[in-house]
C-alpha cells in the first residue's frame, strides 16, 4: 500500500507542471471569463466593474449583429465540413495504396496544416486579388472573374473554399491512420465471398471507420465554430458584415470596444452551442464512448 | 478559445512585471510600433543626452499591439510611455487611464498642429507625436492619354469627376477613381475628406448629438459615389497596386506610397494635389488627420521618465530624425516644411500643407463604433443597397444614439 501511495505521490509531482499549467492558464481563466460574462468590465477600468447578472447574455440575444455573426458562422461550419471530410478521405484512400511518389504527395497534402494560417490567408488574398491569379485564369479561360472577397455574396464562400483546401490534409492524416487500424483479413476474407471493391468499402471500410469520421467531425466542428484569423486577415468581417462570424465578432467586442463581459457571454453562447454540436455528432454516430 | 488565451497573456505579464529595475539607473519602459531600426538612432540621441536615464523599447505591432496595451492595462502592468493610435486615444482617455499633461506639456502644445489631437474636454492627455494625412494621387501619365492638363491636378470635384470619367473610358484595365470598400478603418479616410470640404459635420459642438444628417453629407456622398462609378472599388493595397502599376488614374491615398513607388514603381509619372474642393470657392480642402501620440498611464511606474522621453520624441528634431527614417509620418511639430528634407521633395511638401487643412476625428469614447457606423451605411450605398440619403440618415441616427448613450462627464 505504501509503495502504491509513493507511486501516485511521485506521478503527480512529474504530472505537476502540466496540472498547474492547465489550472494556471486553462481552467483559472476559463472560469473567470466564465464570471465576467455577468459584469460590464472594460480592461482599462477594471475597478469599476458591475455585476449585470445576465443583461450581457440577453444583450447578445437581442444583438442583430450577434445573429450576423453565427449565421455566418453555421453557414462557415456546414458550407466547409461535408467537403473538408470527403476530400480528406478520398485524399487518404488514394494515397493509402503503395505507388511511386506517394510520399511526396502525402507530404504535399499535409503542407498546408504546417503553415501558419496568417501565411495562407495572406497568400490567399492575393490570389483572390482583382490583378491576381484566379482572377487572371478565369479571364484566360474566357470568363469574367467575380469579385471574390469584394462581393458580399462571394466573398464568405471565397473564405470557405480556402479553408477546405488548408484543412483537408490533416484530416487525411487521420483517416490514413484510420484505414491502417482496419484489419487487413477482413478485406481478404471479403474476397474469398466474392465481394467487389465498392462492396468492401460500404460494408467494411466505413464501418470501421466509424470512430475516425466521430473524432474529424467533432475536431474539425469546433474549429470551425472558432474561425477567426482567416476573417481578421482577408475582410475584417466585411463587405456589409457578409464574413463577419462570432468569434471575430467577439474578438472585436473585446478590444476594441473594450466590451470584455459582453464579449464573454459571446464566448460562452458560442461553447454552449459547440458542445451541442458535438454531443449531437456523438449521438449521430452512435457510439457509446468516443473511441479515439 | 481566443479569449482564454488573452486573459492567460495577462496574467502572465502580471507575473513578470512583478519587481523590474534597471541597475543603478533611472529606467523608462517604452512601447512603440516603429521598426527598431528606425526608432533605434532616435532613442540612442536621447541617451546620450540622459545618461542617467535608460530606455527598454518595446515594438509592437499593428495585427496585435491594442491587444497588447489593453491586456497590460487590465494587469495593472503598463510601459512607462506608450504610443496610442488617435483613433484607439479617446477610449483610453475616457476610461481615465492616462496621465493628464495639461499643465506640463503646455508649451509644446502650441508648437502642434493638431494638438486638439490629444486633448478631451480642454486637456491634454498627451503629446502627438508623428502624424499623418490622406492627399490626392493622380497619375500624369494617364491624365496626359485621356486629353487632361498634366500641369496640376484636379482642384475642384468638378475637375477630379470629368477626369476620372475621361480616365476610365481609356479601357485596357484602367480604372479613373480608386474607391475604397471591402477592409474597416479606411473607407471613413476616403469619404469624410470630401464631407468635411464640404462644410459636413459628425457631432454638435457639444459632442451631446450628430450633426452627420445634413445636405452637405449626402451631397458629398453622391459625389464619392459618382467618383466610384468613374473607376473601381477595392481594398487600398490593391488601388496602391494598380496606381503603381499605371492603371489608376486618381485616388486619395497616404504617404506611404513615397516610400513604395520608388522600389516598385520608379518610372510612374504621378502628382499629388490636395483633395479637391466642392465647385466654385465653395468649402476646403480638407483631409482626415490621424497620427500618433505619446501618454503615460496612471498606473506607470515611471510617470516623470516618461514625460521626460515624449518631450524629447515629440521635439523638432528628434520627430525629423523618425520622420526621415520613416518617410511616411510627418512629425507633429509646426514649421517643419523649411527643413532640407522637404525642401528637397515638394510632393512631400504637399502633404505637410494638406495636413495644416486637414480633420482630426472627434476624441469622443465611442468614436471607433461611430465610425464603424459611417463606415457600414457608405458601405451600404457603394454597394447599391441605400441611396446617399438613406445611408447617411442611417448611420446619423447610429451616431445619434451612440453619442446620447455615453457618459461625457465620466472619467
Amino acid at each position: 500500500m505504501s509503495r502504491r501511495r509513493r507511486f501516485e505521490a511521485s506521478t503527480l509531482f512529474l504530472l505537476s507542471p502540466w496540472i498547474v499549467s492547465l489550472l494556471l492558464f486553462g481552467l483559472y481563466p476559463f472560469g473567470f471569463s466564465f464570471a465576467l460574462s455577468f459584469y460590464d468590465y472594460s480592461p482599462l477600468n477594471p475597478q469599476s466593474a458591475k455585476f449585470l447578472g445576465l443583461a450581457n447574455y440577453a444583450e447578445a440575444l437581442r444583438d442583430p449583429l450577434f445573429w450576423t455573426a453565427l449565421k455566418n458562422t453555421l453557414i462557415f461550419v456546414f458550407g466547409t465540413i461535408p467537403f473538408t471530410t470527403l476530400l480528406a478521405l478520398g485524399l487518404a484512400l488514394a494515397l493509402q495504396k503503395r505507388f511511386r511518389g506517394r510520399d511526396f504527395f502525402r507530404a504535399g497534402f499535409f503542407l498546408p496544416t504546417v503553415v501558419s494560417i496568417v501565411v495562407i490567408s495572406l497568400v490567399w488574398k492575393g490570389l483572390y486579388a482583382p490583378e491576381g491569379f484566379l482572377s487572371s485564369l478565369v479571364r484566360a479561360l474566357g470568363g469574367t472573374p467575380p469579385r471574390w472577397l469584394l462581393e458580399p455574396h462571394t466573398a464568405l464562400a471565397s473564405i470557405m473554399a480556402m479553408d477546405v483546401w488548408a484543412a483537408s490534409g490533416y484530416y487525411m492524416v487521420i483517416f490514413l491512420a484510420g484505414l491502417q487500424a482496419i484489419p487487413e483479413e477482413l478485406y481478404e476474407s471479403a474476397s474469398l465471398e466474392g465481394a467487389t471493391p465498392w462492396q468492401k468499402f460500404v460494408h467494411i471500410t466505413l464501418p470501421m471507420l466509424r470512430p475516425t469520421f466521430l473524432f474529424v467531425l467533432v475536431v474539425n466542428s469546433v474549429r470551425s465554430l472558432q474561425v477567426f484569423t482567416e476573417v481578421f486577415v482577408m475582410t475584417g468581417g466585411g463587405p456589409l458584415h457578409s464574413t463577419l462570424t462570432s468569434v471575430f465578432y467577439l474578438y472585436e467586442q473585446a478590444f476594441y470596444k473594450f466590451r470584455l463581459g459582453y464579449a464573454s457571454s459571446i464566448a460562452y453562447l458560442l461553447f454552449a452551442l459547440t458542445l451541442g454540436l458535438a454531443f449531437l455528432q456523438v449521438r449521430w454516430l452512435k457510439l457509446e464512448s468516443p473511441r479515439t | 478559445m481566443r479569449i482564454r488565451a488573452l486573459l492567460t497573456f495577462a496574467l502572465l505579464l502580471a507575473l513578470a512585471g512583478c519587481g523590474k529595475k534597471a541597475g543603478g539607473k533611472e529606467l523608462v519602459v517604452f512601447w512603440q510600433f516603429f521598426p527598431a531600426e528606425q526608432i533605434g538612432p532616435v532613442l540612442d540621441e536621447f541617451r546620450k543626452q540622459n545618461p542617467g536615464v535608460d530606455v527598454q523599447m518595446e515594438q509592437l505591432t499593428w495585427q496585435s499591439g491594442l491587444e497588447k496595451i489593453t491586456a497590460a492595462t487590465a494587469a495593472g502592468n503598463v510601459p512607462d510611455l506608450c504610443e496610442l493610435g488617435s483613433t484607439w486615444f479617446p477610449r483610453f482617455a475616457a476610461q481615465g487611464a492616462l496621465v493628464d499633461w495639461t499643465d506640463s506639456t503646455a508649451a509644446m502644445a502650441q508648437q502642434m498642429v493638431l494638438a486638439d489631437m490629444a486633448r478631451v474636454n480642454g486637456r491634454s492627455y498627451g503629446l502627438p507625436w508623428a502624424v499623418g494625412t490622406r492627399a490626392l494621387f493622380w497619375n500624369k501619365a494617364l491624365f496626359a492619354r485621356a486629353g487632361l492638363d498634366t500641369t496640376r491636378g484636379p482642384e475642384n470635384w468638378d475637375e477630379l469627376l470629368a477626369a476620372a470619367r475621361k480616365v476610365n473610358k481609356l479601357g485596357g484595365g484602367i480604372a479613373g477613381y480608386g474607391a475604397n470598400a471591402g477592409e474597416r478603418y479606411v473607407l471613413f479616410k476616403k469619404f469624410m475628406p470630401y464631407a468635411w470640404g464640404n462644410g459636413g459635420q459628425l457631432l454638435t459642438d457639444d459632442g451631446k448629438a450628430s450633426a452627420f444628417d445634413s445636405p452637405e453629407n449626402v451631397q458629398a456622398l453622391e459625389f464619392y459615389l459618382a467618383l466610384a462609378k468613374a473607376g473601381r472599388v477595392d481594398r487600398q493595397d490593391q488601388l496602391d497596386e494598380a496606381f503603381m502599376q499605371g492603371k489608376l488614374g486618381a485616388q486619395i491615398s497616404g504617404a506611404w506610397l513615397f516610400r513604395k513607388i520608388p522600389k516598385q514603381a520608379p518610372d510612374l509619372a504621378y502628382g499629388v494635389a490636395l483633395v479637391p474642393h466642392p465647385v466654385g470657392d465653395r468649402g476646403t480642402h480638407a483631409s482626415f488627420a490621424g497620427g500618433e501620440i505619446l501618454c503615460s498611464f496612471k498606473a506607470s511606474k515611471n510617470p516623470s521618465g516618461a514625460l521626460k522621453l515624449a518631450r524629447f520624441l515629440a521635439s523638432r528634431d528628434a520627430a525629423l530624425m523618425l520622420a526621415r527614417a520613416n518617410q511616411s509620418v510627418q512629425p507633429a511639430v509646426r514649421g517643419v516644411e523649411s527643413d532640407a528634407y522637404y525642401q528637397q521633395r515638394p510632393m512631400e511638401r504637399v502633404l505637410l500643407d494638406q495636413l495644416a487643412l486637414a480633420v482630426p476625428t472627434p476624441n469622443h469614447p465611442a468614436w471607433l463604433d461611430m465610425e464603424a457606423a459611417i463606415e457600414d451605411e457608405v458601405e451600404k450605398a457603394l454597394y447599391g443597397k441605400e441611396s446617399a440619403a438613406q445611408a447617411v440618415k442611417a448611420a446619423s441616427a447610429r451616431i445619434d444614439a451612440l453619442a446620447k448613450n455615453t457618459d461625457l462627464s465620466a472619467k
